[in-house]
């Protein structure tokens, strides 16, 4: 979308200014035009969600949030190999979107009982629907046209040129105009995934810090802090409770890579019982995979020399023969 | 409308890329369905050219998946309603090929559950629409999904499964036990009830039943069994609960109580001050108050009576109508189930009880259920505080005595000390907790599965995640009991990843004979 195009609408946006909410998705004043770029996370209970595919994009390629998809894939929903939007994220993932003023974490509200906008956004769903039906009533009558042409055509070309059959389909093509007809239920219409603009627009509120839905506490933080590290270090993340550890720690992009390192986020002083120690070398080893002990420094005990935010101590289980 | 072109311009540019033009739309009804596969995942980035083409189209192809966008024909598509008040999803338009596993009729309506309808959303099946708005999947997942309806969590789990082809309906935790069950008792669940009833009226069995009325022995023994039937598998039909009733019964005929003969109202039929509720959706408490309802006097049958008076119609299930009851007959009737006894069942319920319930003189001095009930508790705390007296009454005894055993299996038996446990055996009554509960009723996705009459499902579901504690003993015993006869699997959520538990009781093998 160009710039001579967008004039005309800022203009017409001003006309409704504030009593159309629904206007809101393709704004193209500045600021909006900002606040449309931040990804928005929307919570669904206390699990992060994103629903924009740009906003998953722009996350997996800028962030390195990778997340996990949850929904029915939309080409194929009955299977599990593949699946679709929403993207899950970490909790980590989330603050880190959101401290890093990438992301706005929107909380929902309930749905919009508000008449006057309701029935305006009901207005002009409906004139859309319309919209739809006559344009796609006129590109069914081409593309049923281009048929019939074409069927002319290759008959012109044939060698046996037989008049008669030419005659008839020229006839259909002449008499398509008026008998064409596009049955409602032949229409196509799409069931968005994200909120679409049109729709009854929720007043969605930031959240404060406050009232993130998840508590910080130590553990969280431990989390965050191996998590940023890790992070900036190049890795990749994902959850690893299948592996009874944090996360699973990937050299490139998770698509096409195994990942190496599972991590285990502990603070300096936590105590792990020996059993539990010894299960997850085990278990490490026998998925091919280093198990990563990480351990936040506290900020005190860190010297002016080391750099590390973050101590790593690998763990494997080897038998001496 | 969409002629003119100024109109136009404007609803194009309010709407967010992702909704699709009419061209779009149209283009996307020759969309191909297939998945591309993934190759083999590679173990370490080396800048190389090939791995970073190969690593592009991967990403390309994973973009194109995750970006399309649903699109139907508005003829395949079934409309509903979602009403917040309710919870609930009602159908406009009739429902499709999934009405044979998913939803149900309330009051002549076609409703679906929250999360039926946003599975179906997701399939493509159904369009929902708030206020004559249609709602997005977003809107969907962010108001059905919650802690009254069914968590996030619960749906992962949910969806998953059923796009594995299993059939999955909510495990109701208002079902009243196995033991209510065989007591005729009446279920809260008012749909359940409903469902019940048309069950009733439909089975010629029990028209034939009704009309014969009093002549016939059946009738109130059919009552009973009918009612269970519907509700358990008929091999449980022995279980405890009835068997009790039934000993007590012939308990009271045996040795007809003089005292009990004379006492008036002691009737289990009738003079019940009833207060059902039949249209309240909440989880209501039993209605039947049990300070009310006597054991049935048929001890008196020697004497004045020989046929029990009507039930209270309030305590039947709908339009049942049940005259008075000629005893005789239904004592026959009785003793005849006694016969029918199996040995084993018979030692089963003697090991249950310890001896007859009937030779205990404090159980027979109970008049109502309630009386009942205290003593049981009574007994129960009772035997709690009961400190090991016999240690110091008792003269010291070695477990096994020389020569009294004749094989080495009769010796083990003889100093095992600690029973083996059984995760379902004694029916102990552990209090319900509010984090652990079954959610879902699984059934295999190739049976032919019938909405009216689901029968035994293949297993029942617990949802919980890695970030929340692992059930405990006093959880798996519980949910296991409440199950009953059905294996319990734990489904485990990890951000998007789901992962099946069982908990399954191994008895050690024992080769000594």
């Amino acid at each position: 979308m160009d710039g001579n195009e967008t004039e005309p609408s800022t203009q017409s946006d001003e006309q409704y200014a504030g009593s159309s909410e629904w206007v809101d998705m393709k704004n193209t004043s500045d600021e909006e035009k900002a606040e449309n770029q931040t990804v928005n996370i929307n919570f669904c209970g206390s699990t992060p969600l994103l629903w924009r595919a740009a906003d998953i994009k722009m996350c997996r390629e800028e962030v390195g949030v990778i997340g996990t998809l949850v929904g029915s894939l939309a080409r194929q929903p009955r299977q599990n190999v593949r699946l679709g939007r929403p993207l899950e994220i970490l909790q980590e993932e989330a603050r880190l979107l959101v401290e890093s003023g990438k992301a706005t974490a929107l909380r929902h509200k309930e749905l919009d009982e508000n008449k006057g906008s309701r029935s305006k956004a009901v207005e002009l769903y409906k004139a859309r629907l319309e919209q739809s039906y006559e344009e796609q009533c006129a590109l069914a009558l081409e593309d049923k046209k281009a048929v019939l042409q074409r069927v002319m055509d290759e008959k012109q070309n044939d060698l046996k040129y037989d008049e008669g059959a030419e005659q008839a389909v020229r006839e259909r093509l002449e008499s398509l105009e008026k008998s064409f007809s596009f049955p409602r239920s032949a229409m196509a219409v799409q069931l968005c995934t994200a909120r679409a603009g049109f729709s009854q627009c929720p007043e969605e509120h930031a959240f404060l810090a406050a009232d993130w839905p998840m508590p910080r506490d130590e553990r969280s933080e431990t989390r965050f802090r191996v998590y940023k590290d890790l992070r900036r270090k190049g890795f990749y993340l994902t959850a690893a409770g299948k592996f009874g550890g944090d996360y699973l720690v990937y050299p490139g992009d998770p698509l096409r890579f195994h990942a190496h390192f599972i991590a285990l986020c502990l603070t300096m002083d936590e105590k792990l019982p020996i059993c539990d120690l010894l299960a997850i070398a085990r278990l490490g080893s026998n998925v091919k995979k280093t198990v990563l002990l990480c351990s936040p420094q506290n900020s005190s005990d860190r010297g002016e020399e080391t750099e590390e935010e973050v101590v790593y101590s690998s763990l494997q289980w080897s038998g001496i023969v | 409308m969409a002629a003119s072109g100024t109109q136009s311009t404007p609803l194009q540019l309010d709407f967010s890329n992702e909704l699709l033009s009419s061209s779009e739309l149209f283009e996307s009804r020759s969309r191909n369905h297939k998945i591309p596969v993934r190759g083999q995942k590679e173990f370490l980035p080396n800048n190389s050219e090939q791995q970073k083409t190969c690593l592009q189209k991967t990403l390309d192809e994973h973009w194109m998946l995750v970006t399309e966008e649903r699109v139907e024909r508005v003829g395949n598509l079934v409309n509903a309603e979602w009403i917040p008040e309710e919870k609930l999803v009602k159908l406009k338009s009739p429902a499709g090929k999934f009405w044979q596993t998913m939803g149900f009729s309330d009051q002549g309506k076609q409703c679906l559950f929250p999360e039926e309808a946003l599975y179906l959303m997701e399939c493509g099946n159904v369009q929902v629409f708030y206020q004559d708005l249609p709602l997005s999947l977003q809107e969907g997942y962010e108001s059905f999904l919650s802690a009254v309806t069914v968590t996030f969590h619960q749906y992962q789990v949910f969806s998953h499964l059923k796009r594995l082809g299993y059939v999955v309906n909510r495990f109701d935790t208002r079902l009243p036990s196995l033991y209510r069950q065989q007591l005729n008792m009446p279920l809260s669940n008012n749909r359940l009830s409903k469902q019940l009833k048309r069950k009733w009226n439909q089975s010629p069995g029990y028209r034939l039943c009704n009309k014969k009325s009093i002549s016939s022995p059946e009738i109130s023994a059919g009552q009973h069994e009918g009612e269970i039937n519907t509700n358990v598998p008929c091999s449980s039909l022995e279980a405890p609960g009835q068997l009790q009733t039934q000993k007590a019964f012939q308990g009271e005929i045996l040795k007809s109580d003089p005292e009990s003969k004379r006492a008036q109202g002691r009737n289990w039929w009738t003079n019940i001050p009833s207060t059902p509720q039949p249209d309240s959706f909440q989880p209501s408490i039993w209605y039947w108050d049990f300070s009310c309802i006597f054991f049935p006097d048929l001890g008196s049958y020697n004497a004045n009576c020989a046929c029990l008076p009507p039930p209270d119609p309030s305590l039947l299930p709908g339009a049942l109508q049940v005259r008075e009851c000629h005893m005789a007959k239904w004592h026959r009737n009785i003793n005849m189930k006694q016969e029918q006894w199996s040995k084993q069942e018979r030692q089963r319920e003697q090991n249950r009880h310890g001896c007859n319930i009937n030779d205990d003189q404090s159980v027979r001095q109970c008049r109502n259920w309630v009386e009942y009930l205290e003593l049981v508790e009574k007994r129960r705390s009772l035997q709690h505080n009961k400190k090991p007296t016999h240690f110091r009454e008792q003269e010291v005894l070695p477990l096994a005595q020389p020569r009294k055993c004749s094989s080495h299996r009769e010796l083990l038996e003889h100093i095992n000390i600690i029973q083996s446990y059984d995760l379902l055996a004694k029916n102990s009554r552990l209090p319900g907790s509010e984090q652990w509960r079954i959610t879902f009723n699984v059934y295999q996705p190739d049976t032919e599965f019938k909405k009216s009459c689901p029968g035994k499902p293949y297993t029942r579901l617990c949802v919980c995640s890695f970030d929340g504690p692992v059930p405990n003993f006093h959880v798996l015993k519980q949910l296991s009991l409440q199950s009953s006869d059905v294996s319990m699997t734990y489904a485990v959520v990890d951000h998007g990843d789901v992962s099946f538990y069982s908990f399954k009781e191994f008895q050690l093998p024992t080769d000594v004979y």
